[in-house]
């Protein structure tokens, strides 16, 4: 089990009027190399359990065990090499760093990984190939059209070949088309066995996946594997 | 992530906003310069008020003693004779007089007008710097003064009693008459007297104060017959140790207390007196000094803080900007740490930078304002407020600059991304 979810809690406010449960007592278990679309309506607690898998927010009461290890008893700096080793994000506002170029931006999750210099603007460039974005390498963020920032978004996330991808509505600001292609680059990297969480509140998008998990409320609601035609 | 890594994000970081890097220096450069130009004029012209205490030697008494009754150098006489009972205390004593009247002072062909009132156009033409004094001197005028014979001798004992028409003259008034001929054994008239030089001074030299070069010494027992006013009531003790001073103040406060006797009404009809030393003077002056850089410096540390406010006002501007920043580095594995050092590097740095171009500036200030003020070729500032501006600057920014970092480096890093 790579992901294991207990009775997972993020509530704001707790005890007063304004309560808000994001999350409302949600299990989920999700296994290596599983291609996984959690969709929602807005306000449903998807993106909340995305922050919390990915370790970027902590949640409230509950079990969080990422490939057998408790991440709810994991230090500041334990959970910094868990976003930097095993999980790589994709946001839907791509959240690149606008002063740095795209190699640059691909290149910080090496640095932060301690990868040495002479490594990781292979290991970048390699990302950018993937993703068709090698011409562009020292273009900056406000160079590039959202597609092209979105894939060196997802460059960016592949560059520590981490062993789970998490994507938050990584289409959404995108058309179509470029929607499209950033779907392909995720099939592709669930081809070659890297864990697929895909967020969305768009059931076209969701049918991309291998199994749908449905949020309402903070709830899982509904949670099926899927058929999927991706020829 | 390394060191040298940390660096290398800061230089970057810096580059890339120069409009927000440089409104972050610009405080620092104005605090910084400001502090070290004004810090070092003050300095510049407490050193120029200290020179003159320094050339004019410490240890100096002033006795200001008034009789009502002498007109024949009767007090100088026993004031002169108490000073050589206390040897052990007092190097010498003069009286610290001069020839008021309008003099001509004649050698060969070259005059020199003394206390020419009437030739010197208030206006402008008056030279204060070429102005000759003929000074009332004992046989001990150049030791209480500070001189140094550069050639001939002093006056002599028997000089001063027997009012011997003998002349020792400063450098000034040396030049003046004699040009680079040795004077000694040479003639000069005053309103007409002929005097023998018997000695020179040697220049003191000091920038300000030139005219105490331009100085002829008689023996001050001329005071009856060239001054209207004859009694002479200033007078210069030099003592041979600070703690001398001390002890020959207190002497002669007990002697002329004892030769000006009070009355029940607790004043004296004989005379009047006043003792001072100069050693006080100095304190004094350099007590002031200290005030005035005191002040000065703390309108400087004003500015300088008013800079680390404008530092802190930027850096709290693009808080928001840099949260985002910081929750992305989190998100992609940064530590807290490598965040915090880059932070802490990328306002050191900018605080650097801004330091050493205050300074650069502060050095040119200095240098333009000693020159427009002071009037000194070549005024640098010390190193000590030098160093002490720029590490205050440093470590104000390095404050102010790490504050979004400490504080968005906590934040959960969803947190952080969610500022906007």
């Amino acid at each position: 089990m790579l992901i294991d979810i207990r009775d997972l809690y993020k509530i704001y406010n707790e005890g007063k009027e304004s309560e808000v449960r994001a999350l409302d007592g949600v299990s989920l278990q999700i296994d290596k190399g599983e291609f996984v679309a959690i969709v929602g309506q807005s306000g449903s607690g998807k993106s909340t359990l995305m922050n919390v898998l990915g370790c970027l927010d902590i949640p409230t009461y509950g079990e969080y065990y990422l490939d057998g290890t408790d991440v709810t008893s994991l230090s500041d700096k334990e959970l910094a090499r868990i976003r930097n080793r095993e999980i790589g994000f994709i946001f839907q506002g791509y959240n690149l760093i606008q002063e740095l170029d795209a190699l640059e931006n691909v290149t910080l999750p090496l640095i932060y990984r301690g990868v040495s210099v002479f490594d990781r603007e292979d290991m970048a460039m390699e990302a950018l190939a993937r993703v068709g974005m090698e011409d562009r390498a020292h273009h900056r963020p406000s160079e590039m059209s959202g597609g092209q920032q979105q894939r060196v978004a997802i460059a960016r996330a592949i560059a520590t070949r981490p062993p789970i991808i998490m994507a938050d509505e990584p289409t959404g600001a995108l058309d179509s088309k470029t929607g499209r292609h950033v779907l392909e680059i995720l099939r592709e990297l669930y081809r070659e066995g890297t864990t697929i969480l895909l967020i969305t509140h768009d059931d076209s998008i969701a049918a991309t996946a291998r199994r749908v998990v449905r949020l309402s409320d903070g709830k899982v609601i509904a949670d099926h594997p899927q058929e999927v035609d991706w020829e | 992530m390394n060191l040298w890594q940390a660096f290398k994000m800061a230089f970057k970081s810096i580059s890339m906003k120069k409009t927000r890097s440089f409104l972050t220096m610009l405080g620092i450069i104005i605090g910084v310069a400001s502090v070290v130009i004004m810090v070092s004029v003050v300095q510049g012209q407490n050193k120029k008020n200290m020179e003159y205490f320094e050339k004019m030697g410490d240890n100096k008494i002033t006795v200001q003693a008034y009789s009502y009754y002498d007109n024949n150098n009767e007090t100088s006489q026993k004031l002169y004779d108490y000073c050589l009972s206390m040897s052990d205390l007092v190097l010498g004593i003069t009286p610290d007089a001069e020839i008021g009247n309008k003099m001509t002072v004649q050698y060969r062909a070259k005059t020199l007008s003394i206390n020419d009132w009437d030739s010197m156009s208030w206006g402008g033409g008056m030279d204060w710097e070429k102005m000759m004094h003929l000074k009332l001197g004992s046989d001990q005028y150049g030791v209480c003064n500070n001189y140094t014979l550069a050639g001939g001798r002093e006056m002599s004992f028997l000089d001063v009693e027997k009012t011997n028409a003998v002349c020792v003259l400063g450098s000034g008034a040396k030049e003046a008459l004699f040009d680079y001929t040795d004077p000694v054994g040479e003639t000069i008239t005053i309103n007409g007297q002929p005097f023998l030089v018997v000695g020179w001074y040697e220049s003191m030299d000091i920038q300000y104060w030139p005219e105490m070069d331009n100085i002829i010494v008689i023996p001050y027992t001329f005071n009856r017959t060239m001054n209207n006013n004859s009694t002479i009531s200033s007078y210069v003790v030099k003592a041979k140790s600070a703690s001398a001073t001390t002890e020959a103040m207190t002497k002669l406060d007990a002697y002329l207390a004892g030769l000006f006797p009070k009355n029940e009404q607790g004043w004296s009809d004989q005379g009047d007196y006043y003792v001072q030393s100069n050693n006080s003077y100095a304190q004094d002056m350099e007590s002031q000094n200290l005030m005035q850089s005191l002040v000065l410096g703390a309108i400087a540390g004003i500015s300088l803080l008013v800079g680390g406010i404008g530092i802190m006002n930027i850096m709290l501007v693009t808080v928001t900007e840099r949260t985002r920043e910081i929750g992305i580095r989190k998100a992609i594995g940064a530590e807290r740490k490598s965040i915090i050092t880059q932070f802490l590097i990328e306002a050191a740095v900018i605080c650097s930078i801004g330091g050493v171009i205050g300074i650069g500036i502060g050095c040119v200030g200095t240098l333009i304002a000693g020159k427009l003020l002071l009037d000194e070729a070549m005024m640098l500032p010390g190193a000590g407020i030098t160093v002490g501006a720029f590490l205050f600057s440093v470590v104000l920014g390095i404050i102010f600059g790490m504050y979004p970092a400490i504080k968005a480096s906590g934040l959960q890093p969803v947190v952080a991304l969610r500022a906007d």
